[in-house]
């Protein structure tokens, strides 16, 4: 019989195993790992999403010493993060062949980024989420840089690594502000604390102020954006996608906690202010993105559009407005992962990101320019996919709290990201091939995105569960 | 699940049904996509048959509910509005996948695209809850990218992306809108029945409304076309491939003035009494306009589209009268319009395909080379021009008397607009079809028999409605009324 508090962290545990067996195999095989590595690792995971699903009849529990909560909204995370790290396991497959070295140490590498997510939602308290988020970012400092030889991830990992630095640091001391005014790190004592109070104290409100500075850079929103195009086109691909699903989640997760669980009373102080940085970050990422030609560094720009979107959902301060900020980022797990897998699949046959080289994809791929067709209608909002619900909702959170005009710099960005995903399309649809050769598709490659297609159209269509879901997750907090 | 889901539904399920079916096999590709569209053609003839008048509102009505945390269902249901409208979008649709024998080239894609496209607009014409509505509308947008992007001819890129952005821009407008809506309405409910009959009750404040209307008229409006924001529409449809147009221009364009109608009108009467009197100032634009800069076309898909951007002035002038007899001619309007303009793009269609030239210039005789084809463009041009014992006089007649009651100059330009109109078309057939045939074009084939089918459909149809116009006026009647319901006791502010 397993102690009650193991079966809580079952999930934390079967990952934080699972990386430390790689890495001891490794140490017995003296590195010489296989390329299936990742892959194995992606079926190892599997078993965590019946453990996910058996623990949401354990209601909200708190353990570790108030340290580590387990709650609707840390499971609907959970949920995404394992998601994602499974098709990002499937992807380092595809991308082995350029890795070259160490596949055993780049997979632990992502499953400690991955145990870093899964602690992040289940912060009960602001050191725990200090470690969980410093866990993720040190895990894709390494990974960034991890192609040796190539000048531009260099330079992405250095650029992560000194930008990351600092925005730990505004986190870390804006956590002490907080701890200087309220006297406590906990999450429960902080909400007991602040219950009722309309009105921050200045050392609240600067403390507040730096760690959503702080989160802003998980999240990649302006004003601590500058790093993603850089770092999304010279990363791995498997390391630009998980960054682009899962640490913006995780970011996201962290701005729920903080400021819906705890900093909700005051909200008329911070909701303004996050709702010009939702408007500023919107236009700025999709108006950059027009004239890029790399697909990686169009989805940089792409990723800070979406972030401005889903930083509607956390300035409406509703419970709509935090349940479209998940049922967004659920959606954008599947859209985004399936063009970081069609473009992983597209490197592996071609070896290149460069759009023009998209040419003709639909004659040498069908199911390729599909699944990307698919996703990049999803991610530009169209119905019946996933992400124009997501949408849906966000707008109608945005105009239920007043903020029109945000709805409104939402919708125009709408079609200035039609704008630049149909161009793709357009190459892709219309524009003659340049080399007709059909590009083969791995199996898993394939599995991995039926399952993100059915999850784009079936959320898609059949939004109800999932909205459900997404509202019993911020229950609590309204 | 009654007959208007599976109207909604085929098209969806002949699209599925194309995914499994081996590109190469194209004769099954047809197949299927003629039963697609042929069956909801024989319901949507059941539809405007069995609607019954004595009962009158919305019928063969179904309801699931979809997301109940927000009150969005699935409803859907035709009244006599909209079951003209949907036979309509039937006879076009239908008669488009038979003319799309032509295409050979990525003959599955192609379907697959035109099929969804189908589908979508069968949705905004039934669906009776506004969150379907939308989700249909936007839709039926989309598969018009790659449908002329890659089917289509000349500017073809450039056309596609700019008909996208624009009626996005619209759409996008419009949710906006339609989400202030509902979260003003204050009862959470998408459900367009339910809505109605509680804003009947407690209306939204007149400032509200005021306000609102702009965001419904003007996103919708795009699709109409309302004249400044037509320009979209010429351009795309010179760029489509034949069939592609016959929908555009025959169907897509009456979403615009149906949702005016239904949602705009329908829900926010004190905006409408607002803001329709600049509709219809506006109307004057599109139809002269629209008309004088048909007259200097010199392509012939350039001078259809602009003939229907001042024929929709038409349309959206009936609509804006508010008064039963304008809006039922509007509403018949939008039938025979799409009827006619599908039929001529069609006829042309078949023979840019041989000439690969539009120019009507260097057309000339063709109706001794191809007479069958000249006689359907003939007819159109007829149609159109308002000749009696065709549908369009019967339309363009119940407008003009409608909207001299109301706003009298509109009226003097409409009327005015059918001189244009005939000036522009009967000059096309001249030039294009008679008078010495042009040597070049000696080896043009005509319609072989089986190809004649979509054209007799449409001429029929036509004809029948010309001669016998109460088969649809009786339907309309029936429902206009209670569409302009919520107008009642308001204020009448007239310019006349």
């Amino acid at each position: 019989m397993m102690p009650p508090h193991l079966w809580y962290l079952a999930p934390e545990l079967w990952v934080a195993g699972l990386a430390a067996l790689i890495l001891l195999v490794d140490l017995a095989c003296k590195g010489k790992g296989s390329r299936e590595i990742p892959l194995g690792a992606a079926i190892a995971l599997l078993p965590v999403a019946p453990i996910l699903l058996l623990q949401v009849n354990l209601g909200t529990r708190t353990l570790l010493g108030g340290m580590y909560r387990l709650d609707p909204l840390a499971l609907f995370f959970k949920v995404i993060f394992v998601a994602a790290g499974i098709l990002v396991l499937v992807m380092t497959r595809e991308f082995s062949r350029t890795l070259e070295r160490a596949h055993a140490e780049f997979t632990a590498l992502i499953l400690l980024a991955l145990l870093g997510m899964l602690l992040a939602a289940s912060s009960a308290s602001f050191l725990m989420l200090f470690v969980a988020l410093e866990l993720i970012t040190i895990s894709f400092y390494v990974m960034t840089a991890y192609l040796k030889t190539d000048a531009r991830s260099l330079e992405a990992g250095l650029k992560y690594l000194i930008l990351g630095s600092i925005a730990s640091g505004l986190f870390l001391y804006g956590i002490a502000w907080v701890y200087g005014a309220a006297g406590t790190t906990s999450f429960a004592g902080l909400r007991q604390a602040l219950a009722g109070r309309t009105t921050l104290s200045p050392g609240l409100a600067l403390g507040l102020l730096l760690i959503v500075s702080g989160i802003t850079f998980k999240a990649a929103c302006v004003p601590l954006h500058l790093w993603v195009p850089d770092v999304y086109e010279g990363a791995p691909t498997p390391v630009t996608a998980f960054l682009s699903v899962g640490s913006k989640s995780a970011g996201f997760v962290a701005a729920l906690r903080v400021l819906h669980e705890l900093f909700l009373p005051a909200s008329n102080q911070w909701a303004g202010l996050i709702a010009w940085l939702a408007g500023l970050t919107i236009l700025y990422g999709n108006l950059c993105a027009i004239p890029q030609k790399n697909i990686k560094r169009l989805m940089g720009y792409s990723s800070i559009g979406h972030a401005g979107y889903i930083l509607i959902g956390v300035a409406a301060a509703s419970s709509l407005g935090s349940a479209a900020t998940s049922f967004y980022l659920a959606g954008y797990l599947v859209s985004n992962l399936t063009i970081f897998l069609v473009i992983s699949a597209f490197w592996q046959a071609v070896g290149s990101d460069e759009m023009a080289d998209y040419a003709g994809l639909s004659r040498r791929s069908p199911f390729l320019a599909a699944a990307m067709f698919v996703a990049l209608l999803s991610l530009a909002g169209v119905p019946p996919m996933v992400g124009f619900f997501g949408k849906f909702l966000l707008l109608l959170s945005a105009i239920q709290e007043g903020f029109l005009w945000v709805a409104i710099v939402g919708a125009a960005a709408v079609v200035i990201s039609l704008y630049y995903y149909l161009l793709l399309v357009a190459t892709m649809y219309a524009d003659p091939p340049k080399d007709p050769t059909p590009i083969p598709v791995s199996l898993p490659v394939r599995l991995a995105l039926y399952a993100c297609l059915a999850g784009i159209l079936g959320i898609g269509i059949f939004q109800e569960p999932c909205v459900r879901l997404s509202l019993a997750a911020v229950r609590s907090f309204f | 699940m009654g007959p208007v889901s599976w109207i909604l539904l085929l098209p969806f399920l002949g699209a599925a049904a194309l995914l499994g079916i081996p590109s190469h096999q194209v004769k099954w590709v047809r197949r299927i996509a003629a039963a697609a569209t042929g069956i909801p053609l024989v319901l949507a003839l059941f539809l405007a048959a069995a609607y019954s008048k004595a009962q009158g509102g919305f019928q063969w009505v179904d309801r699931i509910p979809w997301i109940r945390a927000l009150g969005i269902h699935y409803q859907v249901g035709v009244d006599g509005i909209s079951a003209v409208l949907v036979l309509l979008h039937a006879l076009c649709s239908f008669t488009g996948v038979l003319i799309s024998y032509r295409i050979k080239e990525r003959v599955k894609e192609y379907y697959l695209f035109y099929l969804l496209l189908i589908g979508g607009v069968y949705g905004v014409f039934v669906s009776l809850d506004l969150f379907f509505f939308y989700l249909f509308y936007e839709m039926a947008v989309i598969p018009m990218f790659p449908l002329i992007g890659i089917w289509g001819s000349g500017e073809k890129a450039y056309a596609t992306m700019k008909l996208t952005l624009y009626l996005t821009a619209g759409a996008v407008l419009a949710l906006v809108g339609l989400l202030s809506l509902y979260l003003i309405s204050g009862i959470r409910s998408f459900d367009l029945i339910e809505l109605s009959r509680y804003l009947a009750q407690n209306p939204i404040p007149g400032s509200f409304q005021r306000w609102l209307f702009p965001f419904l008229l003007i996103g919708f409006g795009v699709i109409a076309p309302m004249w400044p924001l037509h320009s979209w529409s010429p351009i795309g449809h010179a760029a489509a491939p034949s069939a592609v147009s016959m929908l555009h221009a025959g169907v897509l364009m009456k979403l615009g003035s149906y949702a005016i109608l239904r949602v705009a009108v329908g829900l926010l009467p004190e905006g409408a009494y607002t803001w329709l009197p600049w509709v219809a100032g506006i109307s004057i634009m599109n139809i002269l306009y629209g008309g004088f800069v048909a007259l200097a076309q010199k392509d012939i898909k350039f001078l259809i589209g602009y003939s229907s951007s001042s024929h929709m002035g038409y349309v959206l002038l009936g609509i804006a009268c508010l008064n039963p007899l304008a809006v039922s001619g509007a509403v018949l309007l939008m039938f025979a319009h799409g009827l006619m303009t599908a039929l001529a793009f069609a006829a042309v269609g078949h023979i840019y395909d041989q000439t690969h030239t539009r120019q009507i210039a260097e057309w000339g005789g063709l109706a001794r080379q191809v007479p069958f084809i000249a006689t359907a463009f003939v007819v159109s041009a007829l149609a159109s021009s308002g000749l009696p014992g065709f549908a369009n006089f019967v339309a363009e007649l119940l407008v003009f008397f409608g909207s001299w009651e109301t706003y009298r100059l509109p009226a003097l330009a409409a009327v005015f607009g059918i001189v244009i109109t005939a000036f522009y078309m009967l000059r096309a057939v001249r030039t294009g079809f008679f008078g010495p045939l042009n040597p070049r074009w000696a080896g043009l084939k005509d319609a072989a028999p089986f190809e004649r089918l979509p054209y007799f459909i449409l001429i029929t149809a036509l004809v029948i409605v010309g001669c016998f116009p109460s088969l649809l006026t009786d339907l309309i009647a029936v429902s206009v009324p209670s569409a302009l319901s919520p107008l009642e006791g308001l204020q009448v502010v007239a310019m006349r």
